[in-house]
């Protein structure tokens, strides 16, 4: 374990006693070296007054060349224990008396001649030199030498207390500081504690305890400080989190309550729905009911008229001819609830072709003829010069303008009735108007308020008086809204009324997202016209002309037509577009009718769809053979052609729901060829027999 | 002389189509119910049948369909006569095998002129 890994209370005793050991041993070496040196110095002052002693001892025996009394008088050093070696020498050198502590070996370094005066260290010892002198005259040279052995013995000793003493204070240091540490280390610990508490338990209530005011003091403080927040925030969030559970159980019963309200809606709906159904079929058997009978009056009395031309009397026949009027108008009456029932159930069609204005007014006009005069109405009609032609529903724009004049006819008596039509462009749009203004009976202000509601007349007298079923409004209201279009009126009681109907020059039905013949190099050779909510024929033949005529005849039955002039571009429409029944025409340029079929009934996608051989080669069985569902030889007959499709229809249509999806595309080129079919929902076709009226 | 089936429950609108057809010309059979419409046409074999759609027990797709899985009515036109304006009855009257249609009340000069064209078609097959 390296140093600073090392837990805080041992680093701590560690530093404490690094620290203090090296002060202790510092100052008892300092203690220790003073001590030798100044002991040193004493000895040498020592040696030297022994030396000064001894040299005036024997300064008489030198200068009478005593040599035993010399030798006796060094011999006095033997009690000195640490003299090893006394040498006088005479003035020239020589070697005058001696003593050696150890007699036996002499020491090898003893200096063969005296030397200057004074003190020097050799090695272990200590020499001295010291003149000897009488009187002032140099008799001689002393020489002492010491092993110093009391310094050597001091410093030992020395060293060992120091040493003892260092030992005994560094214990007491660990002792100390052991005691110690925990002043700082103790609280470190306890945060540490605490902070393992509490991330193991995650309880933000336990706080550290503050045991000095010290920087580990504020330590804690910052410690706990961040704990209460952590706590506080713990407990915000809790809180947020039980607000949160409440708040999503509030709302999934919310939810569970909508839930159930949808369901009440949707049983309220299915029951509605149900209800609409009911009516429809009510509508649909009550007119079944009501034709039977009708059809009953309405053919005798032609059949009595036909019979009373040739025998009965002018006036019989005029009585027939009363009851079969009466009769049609209420097959017309029982037609406009059928109308009415067929709008609200969103089935009416609209069957947009492109039409001559001034000649559906003028047939109008001349159909009216006779309501006009019945009650001596002027008629003045003013078409303005700008007036051409229309894309709408001329059925309904006819029965439109039929109902607006009529009923101008029928309230007006001995007056004008005027009719006035022009063009104006409104927002980049071409509407046309069409204005019906009478001078007869006009309506009240709270009359309008109703005025385009169904079943309600201005005034229940007037249908006493006049008659109807106060329908013939609300369906043009309703023929008017299925265009886009827009109908007013303004009125002034006794004075007469003013009907303004607009409606787009160009009726549109909502485009949906056409879908073009793509990569066709002659557009006008690709008509496509492809409506949501319908289904899709596709017509190939490379004649124009067939292309045409088909189209129109097929866009008849309530189909889109998608038309192409070569076999490849059929196979690949057909792909893309998956037409419920496809017509092929045998001679073509490139690809063949014959292989195109081969190729269709060979495609697990295509081969499904129905294909109707309609060409000029008589080659039935080849036809039937390659999988064609039927085959017509041109030129083709219609009826048949309309019975085949409807048979196709048929099979397909057993299978499909009845959809309230709002129409409705239409698209691309079909204008150009004068008329185009479309319908607003459901796959009904419309009914001549219906929309033919009075 | 043109014999024209007649196949109709009510006896108002049978004796009123009778009476006019007569007058064009035609001979008339009549009807009163799917049943005797199989039987008649069978033994009568006419040129042409007029069925309307709406009778009882048997009704006058199930009529036709009959009518023209036999191999020896197989080829009679019919015109079926319909007072639903609803194309799914038409629908369902082409799909039972009905040559034509037409609803009711019936414009007899409208009716007239497809049961022209049916025998004409007729003759020409």
């Amino acid at each position: 374990m390296s140093l600073q890994n090392l837990s805080i209370r041992r680093k701590l005793i560690l530093i404490t006693m690094l620290t203090s050991s090296i002060a202790l041993l510092l100052s008892s070496a300092s203690f220790l070296i003073y001590d030798l040196i100044s002991f040193r110095h004493l000895l040498t002052q020592d040696l030297t007054t022994q030396a000064e002693i001894i040299g005036y001892n024997s300064a008489a025996a030198m200068a009478f060349k005593d040599e035993p009394a010399a030798t006796a008088t060094l011999s006095a050093l033997m009690v000195k224990g640490d003299i090893v070696a006394a040498v006088l020498y005479s003035p020239d050198g020589q070697m005058f008396a001696q003593y050696f502590r150890n007699d036996k070996t002499l020491p090898a370094f003893l200096p063969s001649r005296s030397q200057e005066k004074g003190y020097r260290f050799e090695g272990r010892y200590l020499e001295v030199w010291h003149d000897v002198t009488l009187n002032g005259e140099r008799l001689g040279t002393l020489f002492l030498q010491s092993d110093m052995r009391q310094w050597s013995t001091r410093a030992k000793r020395y060293a060992s207390i120091c040493l003892v003493f260092v030992l005994i204070s560094g214990f007491l240091a660990f002792l100390v500081s052991s005691k110690l540490q925990k002043v700082i280390s103790g609280p470190i610990v306890h945060l540490e504690d605490t902070m393992r508490m509490v991330s193991a338990h995650k309880n933000y209530e336990v706080r550290a305890v503050k045991a000095y005011a010290d920087e580990i003091g504020s330590l804690i403080d910052g410690f706990n400080t961040m704990l209460s927040d952590i706590q506080h925030r713990d407990t915000a969030l809790r809180g947020a989190n039980e607000e949160l559970q409440t708040r999503t159980r509030e709302l999934e019963e919310e939810i569970s309550h909508r839930k159930q309200a949808q369901d009440e809606l949707l049983k309220a709906k299915y029951v509605a729905e149900e209800a609409s159904r009911a009516k429809s079929t009510f509508l649909a058997n009550m007119s079944h009911e009501l034709r039977t009978p009708l059809n009953a009056i309405i053919g005798y009395s032609e059949m009595l008229e036909e019979e009373a031309h040739d025998s009965a009397t002018v006036e019989t026949v005029q009585d027939l001819q009363k009851i079969r009027s009466a009769g049609k108008h209420l097959l017309a009456l029982i037609n406009d609830v059928l109308d009415l029932s067929k709008i609200e159930a969103g089935k009416m069609s609209l069957h947009l072709e492109t039409f001559d204005v001034s000649g559906m007014i003028e047939e109008i006009v001349t159909t009216l003829q006779p309501a006009i005069e019945k009650n001596r109405n002027t008629l003045r009609v003013h078409l303005a010069e700008d007036v051409g032609m229309m894309q709408a529903d001329i059925t309904k724009v006819r029965q439109i303008l039929f109902n607006l004049l009529s009923n101008a006819c029928k309230f007006t008596d001995h007056g004008t009735i005027s009719v006035d039509v022009d063009q104006s462009t409104e927002q980049g749009q071409d509407w046309l108007r069409f204005r019906v203004t009478d001078t007869g009976i006009g309506i009240s202000a709270k009359q309008k308020e109703n005025l385009f509601q169904e079943f309600v007349q201005a005034d229940t007298s007037i249908a006493r008086k006049y008659g109807g079923t106060g329908l013939g409004l609300a369906i043009t209201h309703r023929f008017v809204q299925l265009m886009k279009g827009r109908i007013g009126v303004e009125s002034q009681p006794g004075e007469g009324s003013s009907f303004t109907v607009h409606i787009p020059a160009q009726v549109k039905l909502e485009a949906v997202g056409p879908v073009q013949a793509e990569g066709d190099s002659d557009a006008s050779d690709a008509i496509v016209e492809v409506r949501t909510g319908r289904d899709t024929i596709l017509v190939i033949d490379d004649d124009a002309a067939v292309r045409e005529l088909m189209s129109r005849f097929v866009g008849k039955l309530g189909f889109n037509v998608l038309t192409v002039a070569s076999g490849e571009e059929g196979l690949r429409l057909a792909k893309q577009v998956r037409p419920v029944l496809i017509t092929l025409d045998v001679v073509m340029p490139g690809c063949d009718g014959w292989s195109v079929l081969s190729k269709m009934k060979a495609d697990s996608e295509l081969s499904k769809i129905p294909v109707i051989m309609v060409t000029i080669v008589d080659n039935e069985p080849r036809g039937l053979d390659l999988g064609a569902s039927n085959y017509l030889i041109k030129p083709v007959d219609r009826e048949r052609l309309a019975v085949l499709i409807e048979k196709h229809r048929l099979n397909r249509f057993t299978t499909i729901t009845r959809t309230n999806a709002v129409p409705v595309s239409r698209l691309s080129h079909g204008h150009k060829h004068g008329k185009v079919d479309v319908e607003v929902s459901g796959r009904e076709s419309h009914d001549k027999n219906l929309t033919s009226r009075r | 002389m043109t014999k024209i089936l007649l196949v109709e429950d009510n006896e108002m609108n049978r004796d009123m189509l009778s009476r006019r057809l007569q007058r064009r010309g035609y001979s008339v059979v009549i009807a009163h119910d799917g049943e005797q419409a199989l039987s008649l046409a069978a033994t009568e074999i006419p040129d042409l049948i007029l069925m309307d759609i709406s009778l009882p027990v048997m009704d006058g797709c199930e009529v036709t369909r009959r009518l023209k899985a036999d191999k020896k009515t197989r080829h009679i036109p019919v015109i079926a006569l319909t007072a639903h304006a609803l194309v799914t009855d038409r629908v369902k009257a082409m799909n039972a095998g009905c040559d034509d249609y037409d609803t009711k009340p019936v414009e007899f000069i409208r009716l007239s002129d497809k049961i022209h064209n049916c025998l004409l078609e007729k003759k020409a097959r």
